[in-house]
């Protein structure tokens, strides 16, 4: 049994290229079809994110080679296989385990900890599963990687902190602020990039009522329209902050567009409700005087980032507890996996004693022709119990050993010892 | 049975409260899967401990939760106890022990220093002592609250004002949310202190009256104790509700919250230190008994 891996990353293949080979999925299933012609009798899964693209191939026998699936791989894509063979690694068994334990936690990811790679590798092995080129190996280490990342998720804090400036604004600074959303007005101030982003976890935290405004009042309404929102005025700006709870602002403007002097105006407006400002804009839409107002919470991208900076540390200083985790599944898989090659010996060994036995019996039983169906069960059973005894210790050894590697001496020594064939 | 409920004493329960209290404070150090149904568990033994030590009082040493200093302390403790499991059974991911539990492991130490003697009584007097009794219990519970919601708004304001983001299993509830309880808080312990305040005149009166206790003058310890907390808590709730529609409403109530706990803990001081004739039996005049 063999487990092999072809792939490259973010880290190891660059963009342009990376571009060329990734997969759609309905690419991804064409390919595995024609891997299940091209390769029959072997398993393979085919992971195609936007950061990597990697194949994990098994046989029973032997996995196909590594240069088979790089050319496979280039073919099914119409790339050069010489632009790939430089820049795809390959891994063999154990490393293969690893390291696909290690990309389902989210530890090979580019945002350590992310939790998306884990939905997936789910799909990845789904659409293996629907294309028939996933089997017993393949499934088991895929199964054992869902459990290995479920693993990491709650016994570590390594998922746990947010990294992206949308997701800490809204999870670690508004909702410091405000215990809930659906009684909140959000603003949005601009058609920035990040608004669109930053309104979904709003939304996702229970933010109903939005209203856009922007200086070009159609990109407004156009916005509103996309994000399920109200359009408002620019030009009632003064008013719109009065009423709302929550800013975000993303314009692209190059001077502020609320002054500390505007801001006093909006205040005496505001009947004392405390105010949440996103300041995403860079430069930055809202004075940074307006923050020490009393009631106000102001943010900009770089307090923003610097608390992203802070989560990511965070999440490195929970890498050690996460790699010992994946350490030690890799481990229990791969001792079940040695474990799993020696069933054809097991089974050879279990079927002679048991022919022998059942001969004896049969023997016996002719010998002792008075014995009733009674009797000869139990004798039958005693048989029985007297064979798993004995194959206990050997079986045990068999078990023992193959959580340090293939137990090929011990296979070896039984074979030999009980003549048993190949 | 009776043989091990007769066995819970105080410090099964101060134990189970203090193990409650350092798993608590052991969030800020390491993470762990377990801690939260150890310190639940730990918390909800001890207030089980606690439960059965104030009914083994009641029915069998004839001491009601309300009928001595002690019990009345160990009631407070057990109230603001039972918030706590609660709280935390509802929000894991909120430390509220680190606030609550040592104004419980607070009014404990303070009943072990207190009288242990019930108050003596009548039919009349067990029914405004009684009332007495729970609109102070009402006050004191009032104001550790939103002293405990003040100083977790500080901290939670603190916290944003630097634009830290917030530590791993240290997510304290939001400044909305704080502010509801801190809010609420001030009229409810300024009420019930005053209630408190004038069903006492009441009960000194009928005390009086039957000459059951000893009659509390106006100058006594407790009178100026309470008259001044009440005095207090009236004029915190009145600038509490000034504040509330200015911006920084919430950090002067939150601030308001956290005077009216030390004013209660030096009222406490006062009187646990101060010579009272408050709650005594009526001293016989020289040559006679004391009326039975």
């Amino acid at each position: 049994m063999t487990l092999a891996l072809v792939g490259g990353t973010h880290r190891t293949v660059p963009l342009d290229l990376r571009e060329r080979l990734a997969f759609s999925a309905e690419q991804v299933t064409e390919a595995l079809n024609r891997f299940r012609d091209r390769f029959p009798g072997r398993e393979g899964v085919l992971l195609s994110t936007c950061n990597r693209v990697e194949f994990y191939a098994a046989g029973a026998e032997a996995a196909p080679p590594a240069e088979q699936i790089v050319s496979f791989l280039a073919e099914c894509r119409g790339i050069d296989a010489g632009l790939l063979t430089p820049v795809l690694a390959r891994e063999q068994d154990e490393a293969v385990v690893r390291h696909l334990f290690g990309v389902a936690s989210g530890l090979d990811s580019m945002v350590l900890g992310e939790p998306q790679i884990l939905a997936q590798v789910k799909q990845a092995w789904a659409l293996a599963q629907e294309s028939r080129t996933s089997g017993p190996l393949t499934g088991g280490m895929f199964q054992a990687a869902l459990r290995t990342a479920k693993r990491v998720a709650t016994e570590t804090a390594l998922g746990r902190e947010r990294t992206s400036i949308p997701s800490v604004a809204v999870a670690d600074f508004a909702s410091g602020v405000f215990e809930r959303f659906d009684d909140k007005r959000i603003l949005l101030v601009g058609a920035g990039k990040m608004a669109a982003e930053t309104l979904r976890y709003l939304r996702e935290a229970g933010g109903r009522d939005v209203t856009i405004v922007n200086r070009t009042a159609s990109r407004a309404v156009e916005l509103a329209a996309r994000l399920a929102a109200r359009p408002g005025d620019f030009t009632a700006l003064e008013a719109e902050l009065a009423a709302a709870d929550l800013v975000v602002s993303t314009t692209g403007s190059t001077e502020p567009i609320v002054s500390s002097d505007l801001f006093a105006r909006v205040e005496a407006r505001r009947d004392g409700r405390p105010l949440v400002v996103l300041d995403l804009a860079v430069p930055r839409d809202f004075d940074p005087r307006i923050g020490d107002r009393p009631g106000v919470w102001l943010y900009c991208v770089d307090d923003l980032a610097a608390a992203c900076e802070a989560n990511r540390k965070s999440r490195q200083r929970e890498l050690p507890a996460a790699l010992a985790i994946v350490d030690e599944e890799t481990r229990r898989f791969m001792g079940d996996l040695h474990h799993r090659a020696t069933t054809p010996v097991i089974e050879q060994l279990r079927a002679g004693w048991s022919e022998t036995g059942d001969a004896e019996l049969e023997r016996l039983f002719r010998r002792l022709p008075g014995l009733g169906d009674a009797e000869r069960a139990e004798i039958r059973q005693a048989f029985e119990r007297y064979a798993a005894k004995l194959l206990h210790p050997p079986l045990a050894s068999l078990r023992d050993e193959s959580r340090a590697g293939p137990p090929h001496g011990l296979l070896d020594a039984l074979r030999r010892l009980f003549d048993l064939k190949d | 049975m009776t043989a091990f409920l007769s066995g819970i004493s105080v410090v099964c329960f101060v134990a189970s409260y203090a193990v409650a209290l350092a798993c608590e404070a052991s969030r800020l150090v390491f993470r762990s899967g377990v801690r939260g149904a150890v310190m639940v568990a730990f918390a909800a033994a001890g207030l089980l401990a606690h439960t059965l030590f104030l009914g083994w009082r009641a029915v069998n040493e004839a001491a009601m939760p309300l009928s001595s200093p002690y019990d009345w302390y160990l009631l407070a403790a057990w109230m603001l106890a039972a918030g706590y499991l609660y709280l935390t059974v509802a929000n894991p991911r909120t430390p509220v022990g680190l606030f609550v539990l040592p104004v419980v492991l607070a009014l404990i130490g303070a009943a072990q220093v207190s009288s242990r003697a019930a108050f003596p009584q009548s039919p009349a007097t067990q029914v405004w002592g009684a009332i007495h009794g729970s609109f102070n219990l009402a006050a004191s519970v009032a104001v550790a609250l939103g002293a405990i919601a003040g100083l977790m708004w500080l901290i939670q304001a603190g916290r944003l004002a630097r634009k830290q983001a917030p530590l791993a299993g240290f997510r304290m509830p939001s400044l909305e949310r704080l502010a509801a309880v801190t809010a609420r808080t001030p009229s409810i312990a300024a009420w019930t202190a005053a209630a408190g305040f004038v069903s006492g005149i009441v009960l000194n009166a009928v005390n009086h009256r039957r000459g059951l206790m000893e009659t509390v003058p106006w100058t006594d310890p407790v009178v100026l104790r309470m008259g001044a907390l009440v005095a207090w808590l009236v004029v915190a709730d009145a600038l509490a509700a000034a504040a509330r529609r200015r911006p920084d409403g919430p950090r002067t109530g939150a601030r308001l919250a956290l005077v009216s706990l030390a004013a209660l803990t030096l009222s406490i001081l006062w009187g646990l230190l101060a010579p009272t004739k408050h709650g005594q039996p009526p001293v016989a005049p020289a040559g006679h008994e004391a009326a039975p």
